[in-house]
């Protein structure tokens, strides 16, 4: 019995080795280098036609110009808009012969899909990337350098974006591997009539107002609270430590927590809820709270405006929106979505294509026609700040200061270490100062 | 067991017709051995060899960003206190999660065993249904419910002039509530084995027990118990193991909030390893649970045979 | 007889207790169907209605309309009709293991139970590497067969059936009835209620699969269910009309296959030994 497992373990061992050998390069999951970009600075414009590659081997682009009709891309969207992306690039399909297949992928399990395409090298030809997950999409080499291809697709061009996402902040390695898509910041929503009853006319424009105001609603009473805090929302301390003038980041790169800004950005956060101003159940729906009132306070993106205008009408004019309170200045976070060509894609110039549809002022007008995701694009967000909608010129307002959250390959642990340790603080009363010093500690550990 | 012998006739077939007869029970468990060993022995494997390693999602792109770390993992992880706070909310949930589902399970059993009409049995289906439901939907109706701002539980609670709860944002009672709807989904399976295991016990036993005098407590305690045994040992060992892998609940509930207050074991493994993409250290945690799932289960087994035997 | 008038009152006591008892915990399930058919205002307003004020199908009609559920309905199906080749595995190895002897059982029927103890997660990327190489991912039969057979389904036929009487075989190879023939035309008949017991449990191991079909699918078209479901859930705001009626899709059809097959259900553990 004893030597026959010994035996049967054997086998086993072997057979794993063999599949985890396999899985690991026998594919092309293997490092980055695109296959196309080395030739394709060679690229001039005749006409001729590549077929389209179905083999293993990525494609080698001639040096013509090719025929990209008849391909087909695969395009990873998050959430579930896919209905009005199809939308949105039935013209791209019209006028190009690019088909587009497009897959939903639940915010939640993003991750889920993304390490088994790394994995497996088996990915899609496109996909969306939300700002929060590029440092692991990086990581994973799971987006193709198009640095030497960049240059054939004017819509592309650094100059067309703003200076929070240009490439040299998108990418700490120097390469070029995503583009802005679409564009999200957070700024504070109020309502008006809320605001007016308590005597309040302008809605708070720093700190010292904010906590002031917050107070003064919640003395309402009940279930009617002055401002919200959402319980899983990571960033939004860092953006207080920004607001205090500081940073997490120091000059060398590394993650530093130390500072005195952090700590008021900690003891900002902590007095929303030292004042029993914020719900503390974790389930709070913002949009419902926001239109009963209960909390007539709250820092949120444009979706929200969205949610508002869908599910109360009615309050029309009875609420608003302005860029967040000041510490020392306003800065707000920089969200929102990438797209990038999937490292080993066989159709890197079809996927270029589409990307520089999608960065087309107005595609990207029409996008957020569709379902109010802002552009990330300065020529759209210019072309919305005309129009006539107060909402969108405080948005782009605040998209001009605002800030991406550290590309620092640790900061998605670090971020959830904070705000864990900022909800013990506030919801279960751990001590401030060990919590703090555990926090320092922990990420020390962390980021070694 | 028994070893199956056909004779034969014919010498000459004798031979091949042996091996042919030798190879017949490994047709038989072959398919589904196979299926098993690539989707459930060979990812233990593989975790143990990564729980060796600093595999991360770089790694898994390029193997020249793996590196062997020898026992590094399991140091990391003992000195965790995240890890020893997730085995403690592991082991509370057990304690009162592993008794409340047999009681509750049995008593459901003896239930429904008291009658054999239509009634009694179209009762077993709503007894069964939670058991049944994909756990996407449980999270959203139970998510509903425990709404603070528009749940029915708070409004309950309101009416009768209670104040309202915070089902899931407060430590003690997210532990509950997350709980409360893990034995909901636990009894139906359990009441079906237990009831089953209730009407195989022949009536013969109970009227020789009534002959000799016995009360209704009596024929439990010297009838019925004893003849559960092996129910009750089944049962038992797999609400065991599945309260320690306990995941779902928490994961689609409260992720394992607030504040870390009902991240059980496994949802700790997923939240460090599989949701930062720490694979080296996920599989370390994954060894250790496997260990601790293994231990459990033997010494289960072992006081079970002794009590057997005695 | 007064013994049988407090027999029959004593079973009456417990079944209105056991009504009781069924009624609370189905209550989630009726507050889920209600919720459907409110309208999206009236679901979130407080107090709570039990009953909607003005029931409306559209949260049903956005489902299929809108949002491609009826194909995900298809693909579910499918994954489940595949599963029903892992239970003819499973009776299999069941039978292999309840009635020979063979060089390496023990250490088989070891492995069987040692699968119990790995939580699912783990098995996420070596799994999905597997089926990378074997070519299925990005099918409908991939996605059912990491979970095709398991360890509790081999355990429960084999316990079934080593309660089978030997006579039985002993009659079927004086007949010359080769093996594969007797586990065909007399094991397998007389298996009834154990089939019945996994026919559910596989139903509702294909039916309820959600993680699988997320990350082997590779299409959006080949989704399930559980996938389409999750989908619906975002984190700003929730519509639960339209969640409600998604999980009502999903629950109803698993409540009229265990209606259905329920009088063998309590039968097969039964004789499958468990006693």
């Amino acid at each position: 019995m004893n030597i026959r497992l010994k035996h049967t373990g054997a086998a086993l061992l072997a057979a794993a080795l063999v599949l985890t050998a396999c899985g690991g390069d026998d594919d092309d999951a293997g490092p980055a280098e695109p296959a196309a970009s080395d030739e394709a600075t060679a690229t001039d414009t005749t006409d001729d036609t590549t077929p389209e590659s179905t083999g293993d081997d990525t494609a080698e682009p001639s040096d013509d110009q090719p025929d990209l009709a008849g391909t087909t891309l695969t395009f990873w969207i998050m959430g579930d808009n896919s209905g009005a992306f199809e939308e949105l690039v039935a013209p791209f399909t019209d006028e190009t012969g690019i088909e587009v297949d497009v897959e939903a992928i639940p915010w939640e399990n993003v991750n889920d899909r993304l390490t088994t395409a790394v994995a497996s090298g088996d990915g899609p030809d496109v996909t969306q990337i939300g700002l929060s997950l590029l440092p692991t999409f990086l990581a994973g080499e799971a987006l193709m350098d198009v640095s030497g291809m960049v240059a054939d697709y004017p819509n592309l061009a650094d100059s067309n974006f703003p200076s929070g996402v240009s490439q040299a902040a998108l990418n700490p390695e120097g390469t070029v591997a995503s583009f802005p898509w679409v564009s999200d910041t957070r700024v504070l929503f109020y309502r008006s009539d809320v605001l007016s009853e308590a005597g309040y006319d302008a809605p708070p424009a720093t700190w010292d107002e904010i906590h002031e105001v917050a107070a003064a609603l919640a003395e309402r009473g009940g279930d009617e609270y002055g401002y919200y805090i959402p319980q899983w929302d990571a960033p939004l301390p860092i953006s207080y430590v920004w607001q205090a003038g500081g940073d997490v980041i120091d000059d060398t790169g590394a993650i530093d927590l130390q500072t005195p800004e952090f700590e008021a950005a900690v003891d900002h956060y902590l007095a929303f809820h030292d004042q029993g101003v914020v719900p503390v159940n974790s389930d709070f729906d913002q949009a419902l709270g926001f239109i009963t009132g209960a909390a007539p306070m709250l820092v949120s993106g444009p979706y929200l405006e969205g949610a508002i205008r869908d599910q109360a009408p009615e309050l029309d004019g009875a609420w608003g929106v302005t860029t967040v309170p000041a510490g020392v200045d306003n800065t707000s976070l920089f969200a929102g979505s990438n797209v990038g060509v999937w490292a080993n894609s066989e159709h890197p110039e079809a996927a270029l294509e589409l990307i520089n549809f999608l960065a087309d002022p107005q595609t990207q007008l029409a996008w957020y026609e569709a379902v109010n995701e802002l552009p990330a694009v300065t020529g759209a967000l210019d072309e919305l700040k005309a129009g006539d909608s107060e909402t969108v010129s405080v948005y782009a307002d605040q998209l001009a200061n605002s800030r991406l959250l550290p590309l620092h390959p640790q900061w998605d642990a670090v971020g959830s270490e904070i705000l864990n340790t900022l909800n013990s603080i506030a919801l279960t009363g751990a001590d401030r100062d060990t919590a703090l010093a555990d926090l320092y500690a922990a990420v020390e550990s962390m980021t070694g | 067991m028994r070893d199956d012998r056909g004779t034969l006739p014919a010498t000459k077939l004798r031979h091949r017709s042996a091996i042919r007869r030798r190879a017949v029970p490994y047709v038989f468990v072959g398919p589904a051995l196979l299926l098993l060993l690539a989707f459930g022995v060979l990812p233990i494997v593989v975790a143990g060899f990564v729980s060796l390693t600093d595999l991360d999602i770089a790694g898994l792109a390029n193997r020249d960003n793996v590196s062997f770390v020898g026992l590094e993992n399991y140091r990391t992880l003992l000195s965790d206190g995240d890890f020893w706070r997730s085995i403690r909310v592991t082991l509370a949930f057990i304690v009162i999660g592993v008794p409340a589902i047999i009681a509750i399970s049995l008593a459901i059993a003896f239930g429904l065993a008291q009658g054999t009409n239509r009634w009694f049995r179209a009762l077993r289906t709503f007894y069964f249904l939670p058991a049944i439901t994909a756990i996407v939907a449980i999270s959203l109706v139970w998510g509903l419910l425990y709404n603070t701002q528009f749940g029915l539980l708070n409004y309950l609670l309101d009416s009768v002039g209670l104040p309202k709860v915070n089902w899931l944002s407060d430590p003690t009672v997210a532990k509950f509530s997350v709980g409360i709807v893990a034995v909901w989904r636990a009894t139906g399976l359990n009441s079906i084995i237990f009831l089953a295991a209730i009407q195989n016990i022949p009536q013969e036993y109970y009227d020789a027990a009534a002959l000799d005098g016995a009360g209704e407590w009596q024929k439990f305690r010297y009838v019925t118990f004893p003849l559960l045994r092996f129910a009750l040992m089944f049962v038992t060992v797999t609400t065991l193991i599945a309260w320690l892998q306990f995941f779902d609940e928490p994961f689609v509930l409260t992720d394992g909030g607030p504040v870390g207050a009902t991240t059980s074991v496994s949802l700790f493994i997923y939240r460090e390893g599989f949701s930062r993409n720490q694979f080296g250290y996920a599989s370390a945690g994954t060894v250790a649970l496997f260990c601790l799932i293994l231990v459990v289960t033997a010494t289960q087994l072992r006081l079970f045979r002794r009590n057997d035997a005695s | 007889m007064p013994r049988s008038g407090t027999k029959s009152r004593r079973r009456f006591v417990i079944g209105v207790i056991m009504t009781i008892g069924a009624l609370l915990t189905a209550f989630p399930f009726v507050w889920m169907i209600t919720t459907s058919f409110k309208p999206l205002r009236e679901a979130r307003t407080y107090p709570p209605t039990v009953l909607p004020d003005e029931a409306t199908w559209e949260s049903y009609v956005t489902l299929f309309r809108d949002l491609e559920f009826g194909r995900y309905l298809t693909n579910t199906i499918i994954v489940v009709v595949v599963g029903f080749v892992g239970l003819a595995f499973m009776a299999m190895a069941g039978y292999g293991f309840a009635r020979y002897r063979f060089v390496g059982k023990n250490v088989m029927f070891l492995v069987v139970l040692a699968t119990l103890m790995i939580p699912v997660q783990v098995t996420l990327i070596p799994s999905y590497l597997i089926l990378n190489k074997i070519g299925l991912t990005g099918t409908v039969v991939g996605i059912a067969v990491p979970t095709l057979v398991s360890a509790f389904g081999i355990f429960l036929f084999r316990q079934f059936m080593e309660t089978l009487p030997d006579e039985v075989f002993e009659a079927a190879r004086l007949d010359g009835a080769g093996e594969f023939r007797i586990f065909y035309s007399i094991v397998l008949p007389l298996s009834k209620p154990i089939l019945a017991v996994q026919t559910i449990l596989t139903f509702i191991a294909g039916w309820n699969s959600f993680l699988w079909p997320l990350v082997i699918a590779g299409k959006q078209e080949n989704y399930t269910l559980s996938v389409g479901l999750a989908l619906l859930n975002q984190q700003q705001s929730v519509n639960p009309p339209l969640q409600m009626a998604g999980a009502s899709l999903m629950v109803i059809p698993t409540i009229l296959i265990f209606v259905a097959l329920q009088r063998f259900v309590v039968a097969g553990f039964t004789m499958s030994g468990l006693k």
